[in-house]
């Protein structure tokens, strides 16, 4: 466990930079986006204020979760390179600090969405927290190389509690959305744990890298990529959006997959530097951001 | 910020410093969470049901 930051009965409170490391930024931008364009494609409209506040309430949710998630990873983060700087490893943070300030956010999160928006999206918030944090971070994560593979529909939930904010029920748009982000998260994240392997074993994280082995594992991101591709441009044929996200969604994905087969079909050598790899990673990201943006293009603009 | 757990001997100054921007942030949040609740009131008093 990480060591707190104390001076004998003093303890010294904490530099509000590690509470906002805590909720992992960087993650809640991409969160906070597909929420949003969630919110924007939903048919009717949505007073500002209240958009704002569920799309801060699924921010906050978001943020809670990856302080709880560093809170209870705080020990296997210490082992990895690539995490051991966070503020509860590195011992600028007391654990008791980040797990109050955790569940004090979550509870906050559901409280604020249910007061702006209504109670399926406020249940839908409070579902996707428990998911990753007790399924994934607790109970998937340190036992199965599937852990992202079921674990990803906690980062999938976003864009439909944002539909579900703005108009009170689910449709099948959002659902489809909801599996875009499904399918994208293997080959996102195994992606990067091609690159950042020696890490993962180092901690004992069983991902897919070090279980299956390295030729198993790109021949998945492969398989990965392919239904995910079929899943991004789905709503096009099946008459949920039109042309606009319909040409994006096929020439991204067409991207994806031949970036993908790039990965799925070489083996690194010695000294490799993955550059294969990291560039899937790079692009899958921009992949989420551009494809969830045409969402929102093609609601307001038709071809 | 550092990296490494700081083992010198307690710093008053660092102490003070900490609480106060604590107290600050937390002035300021409380501060715009009573004018968000305020706005949402009224947003949902004006949309129409």
């Amino acid at each position: 466990m990480a060591q707190s930051l104390t001076h004998g009965e003093t303890t010294l409170p904490a530099d509000w930079r590690d509470l906002f490391a805590l909720t992992k930024p960087r993650v809640m931008s991409l969160v906070v986006f597909t929420a949003l364009c969630g919110l924007l494609a939903a048919p009717g409209s949505v007073h500002p204020v209240l958009a704002f506040s569920s799309i801060l309430a699924i921010a906050l949710g978001a943020g809670a979760s990856g302080a709880l998630n560093q809170w209870y990873e705080a020990g296997l983060d210490a082992k990895m390179k690539r995490t051991a700087g966070r503020p509860l490893p590195a011992g600028r943070l007391d654990p008791q600090t980040a797990l109050q300030f955790g569940v004090g956010l979550a509870a906050f999160s559901v409280f604020l969405m249910l007061f702006a928006s209504n109670w399926q999206a406020a249940l839908l918030l409070a579902v996707s927290i428990l998911f990753y944090v007790f399924v994934y971070t607790m109970w998937l994560k340190p036992r199965t190389p599937q852990n992202i593979v079921i674990g990803g529909a906690a980062g999938a939930f976003p864009p439909l509690i944002g539909w579900v904010a703005a108009t009170g029920s689910i449709a099948p748009l959002p659902v489809l959305l909801f599996l875009l982000i499904f399918l994208w998260t293997p080959p996102h994240f195994w992606a990067l744990a091609l690159f950042v392997r020696s890490d993962y074993a180092a901690a004992g994280i069983p991902m897919m890298p070090v279980v299956a082995g390295e030729k198993s594992t790109r021949r998945q991101i492969l398989f990965y990529a392919l239904i995910m591709a079929a899943a991004a441009i789905a709503p096009w044929p099946l008459g949920f959006t039109g042309a606009i996200y319909g040409w994006t969604a096929v020439i991204l994905s067409a991207l994806f997959v031949l970036l993908s087969i790039q990965v799925g079909t070489r083996r690194s050598r010695e000294e490799d530097s993955m550059q294969p790899e990291k560039r899937l990673f790079a692009f899958s990201i921009a992949y989420l951001f551009i494809l969830f943006g045409a969402v929102v293009a093609d609601h307001w603009w038709t071809l | 910020m550092t990296d490494e757990p700081r083992q010198d001997p307690f710093d008053e100054a660092e102490y003070r410093r900490r609480q106060r921007s604590r107290a600050n942030l937390m002035g300021w949040l409380l501060g715009g969470l009573a004018f968000l609740f305020f706005f949402i009131t009224i947003a949902r008093m004006v949309m129409p049901k």
